[in-house]
């Protein structure tokens, strides 16, 4: 299958190469270490290609985005993150096809930006592009100057991809007793019913850019239903992973104040799900709306580059037997990020630190990384991964502390 | 994508160096007035290449297309970037106001991230794409951020140029002064020097080749050199169309994300 597929790629790159069809992408070789925990297992070694075939005609265009990833295990996993095609017209552009969505003004978080799922295979390590998963769907895009109103249609539902069991990455689960999952409710089917709707309007002006949005989706995390059953054996917890209707309307801003650039972004979810510890109680789950809002800002001083999030989650009509989670451990869940960027040498050699912190579980992630354009084709990086706290969606990898490196040769 | 946080006027950094007056008792003030109101064309498309050349003789090349439009009291570019490959696609917009004191607004696409970003417009001491020119040095600086200096008529590469110092009047900007060389005739900056905080001879910028396009006098060919560092940039404009009635759309976010 693996040689099947490259054969085919290497056949579509011969065809459209004669047809003045655009190549770009990158080669990359990333090694990564666990370090200060008492191990210095190479826990990533990969190798990836990714290639964007690209071709613009008058009134069209399509792209084509595979990128293969070769792992320490010689395994190779192949996948299409984009494949579509654009239609021009004057004041309407339609796409069509597999393509990642990008909206709201945040940095590293996602309040409005929620049509492309993520991918934590790696938890949130990867570069923020390589962290969305492609939705198959139409977007209709029509234009009125600098105003857009936006229409997407996903007929065919894509989840969170989370990683297996046996990851590093796998996310902490903890139950009273063995459980047992029933996952025969998890997938949705691609029908007109289980379509997902969205729809924006957005503006680009002198003072202010600002989004307007709305969907209605499904919960790209499945809602965990929980049930004790008494059989023979005695009890047993049954656990039955399902994909919940959720919907939202949100939007977001960013103008600039002198030497600050000031951003926000919010959205109100409706009828999210929530674990209680009353399993007697609707599979010991309760529907609940939330808020979720980001306020930020970036500026320079003394030649390097900031920028400052501040994220909250509040969760409407708490009530106290909700059970908390790594994503909310009560009803209000504070969160900020900080990002400073300083480059010398002509802008060849930068020093870059990003952090998130989560007020709750007092834990973080704490990313510098030094990154080096030893060509126009070639970058080089190095980089830390730091997890503190102990419980908390960082604290939980608390043993996974990293030290990395990168080459890319892009083309 | 460090490269990429601009405040770029280019086409405007070739009309600062250019203009045509008539007048008789020149200051160094009204030399400089004369050059910055120079008129240029409605519209501008071109293709700009930046080669930066570091003290081991090193070469780095930077590819961009650009448009630019005249609205009036309102000026908008947009550019493109060509190459190098990490940054393919890249597009950068920029409206700049006449009124004194409004800010540029700007804005830069990430294609990487699918997504626009309102960038501030308040850092022009910043060096564009690693290159030795700053924002600054490539934009309106406006005549009266400055005071001009006459300080002589002598000939340059065979033209016959005004010499005049230009002091800024924010004791903190990053020059102490400049000197420019202005063909008499051309009102062309044939030659500018730029000296440091500490007044020692920072950059020099050169212009290597001007031809006539339309009847608008055009810098192709200049050369910044940072004495200090040993480090230059040559930027190279080809393929200049003037006055070709560029679509007002074309400066919107459609074709930012869209592309060329």
């Amino acid at each position: 299958m693996k040689n099947k597929i490259i054969a085919i790629l290497l056949c579509l790159t011969q065809i459209t190469f004669a047809q003045n069809v655009d190549f770009t992408g990158y080669v990359r070789n990333y090694s990564g270490m666990l370090a200060g925990n008492g191990s210095n297992d190479f826990v990533i070694l990969q190798n990836t290609f990714n290639l964007n075939i690209e071709k613009n005609m008058s009134g069209s265009s399509f792209k084509v985005n595979p990128i293969i990833y070769h792992n320490d295990s010689d395994s190779i996993s192949f996948n299409l993150r984009e494949a579509y095609l654009d239609l021009y017209f004057d004041s309407f552009d339609i796409r069509v096809g597999k393509q990642q969505i990008v909206w709201g003004k945040a940095d590293g978080v996602f309040i409005t930006d929620i049509l492309s799922p993520k991918d934590l295979y790696e938890f949130l390590l990867p570069e923020f592009d390589e962290i969305r998963i492609g939705v198959t769907g139409a977007k209709l895009n029509y234009y009125m100057g600098g105003n857009t109103l936006e229409l997407v249609w996903l007929p065919v539902f894509t989840p969170t991809n989370l990683p297996n069991s046996t990851s590093i990455w796998s996310p902490s689960m903890s139950f009273a007793m063995t459980p047992t999952f029933d996952y025969s409710k998890q997938d949705v089917k691609p029908s007109l019913e289980n379509s997902e709707l969205f729809l924006k309007y957005s503006a680009l002006t002198e003072a202010i850019d600002f989004e307007i949005m709305g969907g209605y989706m499904w919960d790209d995390d499945p809602t965990v239903f929980s049930s004790i059953v008494t059989n023979s054996s005695g009890r047993n917890l049954f656990i039955t992973p399902e994909h919940k209707r959720i919907s939202l309307i949100g939007g977001s801003f960013s103008t600039t104040l002198g030497p600050f650039v000031f951003r926000g972004e919010g959205a109100y979810y409706f009828g999210k799900y929530f674990n209680t510890s009353d399993l007697t109680v609707n599979n010991g789950t309760v529907e609940k709306d939330y808020i979720h809002y980001m306020l930020g800002t970036d500026f320079n001083l003394l030649d390097i580059n900031f920028s400052l999030q501040f994220i909250q989650k509040a969760v409407m009509d708490y009530e106290e037997t909700i059970q908390s989670n790594v994503m909310f451990k009560d009803q209000y869940n504070n969160m900020m990020t900080f990002l400073a960027r300083y480059s010398i040498l002509n802008e060849t050699l930068e020093f870059e630190l990003f952090s998130y912190y989560d007020f709750e579980y007092d834990d973080a992630l704490i990313r510098p990384r030094v990154l080096y354009d030893y060509s126009d084709t070639i970058n080089l990086q190095i980089g830390a991964n730091i997890f503190t706290g102990t419980e908390g969606q960082f604290g939980q990898y608390n043993n996974n502390d990293m030290l990395y490196g990168k080459i890319k040769y892009s083309f | 994508m460090k490269t990429l946080k601009i405040s770029l006027i280019l086409l405007a950094f070739f009309s600062l160096l250019n203009n045509s007056v008539f007048s008789q008792q020149l200051t160094g003030l009204k030399i400089i007035e004369n050059v910055y109101n120079r008129a240029v064309g409605d519209d501008m498309t071109a293709d700009l290449t930046m080669t930066l050349t570091n003290s081991s003789n090193e070469n780095r090349v930077r590819e961009i297309k650009q448009f630019s439009k005249d609205f009036g009291d309102l000026e908008k570019k947009i550019m493109f970037f060509v190459s190098p490959a990490d940054v393919k696609n890249t597009s950068f917009m920029s409206w700049s106001y006449d009124e004194a004191g409004k800010d540029d607004d700007q804005w830069i696409y990430l294609p990487a991230l699918k997504k626009t970003k309102r960038i501030s417009s308040d850092s022009k001491s910043d060096y564009f794409m690693g290159s030795d020119f700053t924002y600054d040095d490539l934009g309106d600086r406006q005549p009266d951020q400055d005071v001009h200096k006459l300080l002589r008529e002598e000939k340059l590469n065979g033209e016959d140029c005004y010499v005049v110092e230009s002091i800024p009047k924010d004791k903190d900007y990053m020059y102490s002064k400049t000197i420019t060389w202005i063909i008499k005739d051309k009102w062309i900056g044939l030659k500018k020097e730029f000296y440091d905080e500490d007044e020692e001879l920072l950059k020099i910028l050169k212009v290597n080749k001007y031809e006539d396009i339309n009847g608008f006098w055009i810098i192709t060919n200049t050369e910044m050199k940072n004495e200090q560092k040993d480090h230059k940039t040559i930027m190279i404009l080809k393929n200049v169309k003037i006055n070709t009635g560029i679509n007002d759309d074309k400066f919107t976010e459609r074709i930012m994300t869209r592309g060329i």
